[in-house]
């Protein structure tokens, strides 16, 4: 079997589900247990949202032997600061890649991109941590800008690119003609969102065209239709794919969490029939 | 990217494929109206379904007319599609004209279920078949599978994928693109078939000039299939899900505020849901701005409200309503008069 990884982004893309509040405790509760079920990686969060946020990112620093630590940052010196400042491990830089983005969100241009993401790297590199960089939206963007910036990703010393699908778009094939493109001198994460309920398989496509690193959240808690659900990769690649996670224990750790991630939202719990 | 999507429908080519709904096949349907089941089966046809699967039992809650005239025997313990036909008569009638409302009639259906593994296709006689299983094809090389399917010089072949592995939508928009011409679903993930609105909110988005169905009754479709299967949709399902509009995270009102195609791959109207911007630990001065209607609101102001907007979602686990968002604003803004 082949060893892939996990990266469980539950605490920071999941809790942005509406509706989804985590408490510092939760938050920690929640971490210990993806740590003990053996996650390679958690993204906990957001420190440049405050210092609650800031003050359960320390303590799920503490709390955790295992997993390595990712702090997600919105490409800005400031959340940067934060981040590293929390202790992370890794801190993530999210790039909007597709020109929509840039165009319409950021109001700026590919070239300023460019150098932001320059002067975001150094600024990582001085505090010696590591640096991921994420394609926000790169199943849209146009391919020349996608191959510019993982050339960038490489000079600027990234050890994991995300190649994300931010709004759920890809098929199977497009994934595989996509992500083979992707040369092979970096690591490749995958993030796939459940809009047209392909993102376990768009993640299955990722992770046999080379991805190691695939993202995930309990219950496929997300933005909108939410994103790649842990407990149904581990079902859909039982025998094939090896994450070094069990998947009877996960299920058994996701009994005692259901209450905690959904408190006061029975209406979105998984049994319902159909959820995601 | 874009050059990729095209190369893709190139190999696709221009064809009509038949989208086969199963969900009634599996229904309890002792309690059912006959005026619902017309009414399922009208959202059906509209949404884009070619046929529609049917039980003789629902087959005589349609009232055809000739059911009472003797059909009845004609129909024994057999299925049947349910389909649709234009008069042509009507349907070439001039300018100007009113659209002439479509038809049903009935076909049996001859597919015969096959849960067998691709090697041994070669071994059926029969010329229509349904394969259903196949749960795990997106760990295979699965374009292989297809084309042995493909080349198996069977006439009718429909697929029927498993959802038990959460990959029958991906399975079955890839089977209709490698050239398969007919796929079988169920609404809503219904008995683990193919989820319809995933699969027909696919191939919209990937062959939108050949995609002739309105997807703006599902929202409807969605309510009919919870009162008629006593079974509600999760809030977060793909394509129906009531709550996958509601934007709260910051970063993604902003975005949404500016151009909704930012954060949305189809638009709420096209589903027939719409958008609904929500407060919550994650929410950004824009959303509130949005929210209060309150361009002048000072950013002290804000950043106070947005601070305790956090800490009660935080506690409640779930969104402020509106009118709570009005009643902390004001308590925040009389606390602030008073102790500033």
């Amino acid at each position: 079997m082949t060893n892939r990884y996990i990266v469980d982004t539950t605490l920071r893309d999941g809790e942005q589900s509406p509706g989804i509040a985590f408490s510092i405790r939760e938050k920690i509760t929640i971490a210990k247990t993806l740590d003990t079920l053996g996650v390679a990686r958690i993204e906990a969060g957001t420190p440049a949202m405050g210092r609650e946020e800031c003050r359960a990112f320390e303590k799920i620093k503490l709390t955790c032997q295992q997993a390595k630590i990712i702090g997600w940052n919105r490409m800005n010196r400031s959340d940067i600061s934060q981040s590293i400042g929390c202790g992370a491990d890794i801190i993530h830089v999210c790039v909007p890649a597709s020109d929509l983005l840039i165009r319409e969100k950021l109001r700026t241009t590919r070239s300023q991109v460019l150098k932001t993401l320059s002067a975001c790297a150094a600024a990582i590199h001085a505090e010696k941590r590591e640096l991921t960089i994420g394609l926000e939206d790169a199943s849209r963007a146009d391919w020349d800008f996608v191959v510019l910036l993982i050339e960038t990703a490489q000079q600027l010393g990234a050890t994991t690119l995300r190649f994300s699908d931010t709004v759920g778009i890809m098929s199977p094939s497009l994934c595989k003609a996509t992500i083979s493109r992707i040369p092979d001198n970096i690591d490749i994460e995958v993030h796939m969102h459940n809009d047209l309920g392909m993102a376990v398989a768009n993640s299955i496509q990722g992770l046999r065209c080379g991805a190691k690193y695939v993202d995930t959240t309990l219950f496929g808690i997300g933005e909108r239709a939410g994103n790649c659900n842990l407990e149904h990769l581990l079902i859909a690649t039982q025998g094939q794919l090896d994450f070094g996670i069990n998947l009877d224990e996960l299920q058994w750790h996701q009994a005692d969490l259901k209450p905690i991630i959904y408190k006061n939202n029975p209406g979105r719990m998984p049994d319902r029939i159909s959820a995601h | 990217m874009a050059k990729l999507l095209k190369a893709n429908k190139r190999k696709r080519g221009r064809q009509m494929v038949t989208i086969i709904d199963r969900t009634l096949t599996t229904f309890n349907t002792s309690g059912m109206t006959g005026q619902d089941l017309n009414h399922f089966c009208d959202l059906l046809f509209t949404c884009g379904v070619n046929k529609i699967e049917l039980t003789p039992d629902l087959v005589n809650r349609l009232n055809f007319p000739l059911t009472a005239a003797g059909l009845k025997q004609w129909l024994g313990e057999r299925r049947f599609f349910l389909t649709r036909i234009l008069p042509e008569s009507l349907a070439s009638a001039g300018p100007g004209t009113k659209e002439p409302k479509a038809l049903w009639k009935l076909e049996p259906n001859e597919l015969v279920e096959k849960n067998i593994p691709v090697g041994k296709l070669h071994s059926c006689h029969h010329q229509k078949i349904r394969i259903t299983g196949l749960e795990d094809l997106m760990t295979r090389d699965y374009s292989e599978v297809f084309k042995a399917l493909l080349d198996s010089g069977i006439d009718t072949l429909d697929l029927c994928p498993g959802n038990h592995h959460h990959c029958a939508t991906a399975i079955a928009l890839e089977w209709l693109s490698a050239g398969g011409q007919s796929i079988s679903c169920g609404f809503a993930n219904h008995h683990h078939f193919p989820p319809l609105e995933e699969v027909l909110m696919g191939l919209k988005l990937s062959q939108p000039d050949l995609f002739t169905g309105d997807l703006s009754v599902l929202s409807e479709l969605r309510d009919l299939y919870e009162k008629l299967s006593g079974q509600p949709v999760g809030k977060m399902k793909a394509i129906i899900g009531t709550d996958i509009f509601k934007v709260e995270s910051g970063i993604h009102v902003d975005g949404v505020l500016k151009n909704p195609n930012t954060y949305e791959p189809f638009s709420p109207q096209s589903v027939g849901n719409q958008r609904e911007i929500v407060l919550g630990k994650h929410s950004g001065r824009q959303s509130l701005l949005y929210k209060l209607n309150d361009s002048q609101l000072s950013e002290s102001a804000a950043h106070s409200i947005l601070k305790h907007i956090k800490f009660r979602c935080t506690q409640l686990g779930r969104n402020l309503s509106d009118r709570e968002l009005r009643t902390l604003a004001r308590e925040v803004q009389n606390d602030k008069q008073i102790y500033c």
